[in-house]
């Protein structure tokens, strides 16, 4: 597999979780017996992609991301490489394990018509939603720091 | 109302690994010899980090779902927690790096 297919399937799986989790979030703000299959087949999707996500992203940055890091850390934005991929690669670690937790207090945590239940569920697949988007601004942000180091700026 | 004993004991888990998370990672980040026994281990610190978090959030959630925590717990009060967990565990690290970010 080549790397650039490696980098899209990361990215891919990763915009997959961020989307199920806002259509969780909507179909539970909406929850009755008609939905609640769907919610908890999202919730265990959810929680598949962004762990595949973290896989084959984790892969690629152990392995390839080496003559990245130098191109930036070359470059006049060494920061892409210095702040955003320091911190998104340490705060990916709270996604995922909010990612793995929310079929737990999807399937366990019953019933979610209940408000208290409804709520920990809404929050958690907020904070994957809000978490998600920061992973993809740093991911474009790393993404530059090669474009501009390539560039010799 | 009562709260589900794996839901309770998870939550709390996840609570306690989010606050791990950034332990971690400053014990990692200012002891050059944690920081090369994490890479000894698994060839790469961020690999043995990963595993470590994973680890310890099914460790913990399985131990705290052995307790009693769900009698005493609410699904708002444990959401509260979480939410400030994840927001002291991401303020952390990125407040760690924040002196990389001088030249942007």
């Amino acid at each position: 597999m080549s790397i650039q297919v490696q980098m899209m399937l990361h990215v891919g799986f990763g915009v997959l979780g961020i989307l199920l989790a806002v259509a969780l979030f909507v179909d539970v703000l909406n929850v009755s017996e008609k939905n609640m299959e769907r919610i908890k087949k999202l919730s265990v999707a959810v929680a598949v992609f962004i762990f595949l996500s973290y896989l084959i992203g984790g892969y690629w940055y152990v392995v390839h991301y080496g003559t990245d890091r130098a191109i930036i850390k070359a470059g006049q934005w060494a920061w892409a490489h210095n702040y955003f991929m320091e911190v998104k690669e340490h705060v990916f670690f709270l996604m995922l394990i909010l990612s793995i937790y929310l079929p737990i207090a999807v399937y366990r945590n019953v019933p979610l018509t209940e408000k208290g239940n409804r709520s920990l569920v809404l929050g958690i697949a907020a904070l994957i939603v809000l978490l998600g988007l920061f992973m993809e601004g740093a991911g474009a942000i790393i993404g530059k720091g090669v474009t501009m180091g390539l560039m010799g700026r | 109302m009562k709260i589900e004993k794996y839901t309770a004991g998870f939550g709390l888990s996840l609570i306690v690994t989010s606050l791990l998370n950034a332990v971690i990672l400053l014990l990692k980040e200012t002891n050059e010899g944690i920081m090369n026994g994490m890479k000894a281990a698994l060839g790469h610190h961020w690999t043995t980090h990963g595993v470590l978090v994973i680890v310890l959030f099914v460790v913990l959630g399985f131990v705290f779902s052995g307790t009693k925590m769900g009698e005493k717990w609410d699904s708002r009060k444990l959401l509260t927690c979480i939410i400030w967990a994840v927001i002291i565990g991401g303020v952390v690290i990125a407040g760690f790096f924040l002196p990389h970010l001088k030249g942007a």
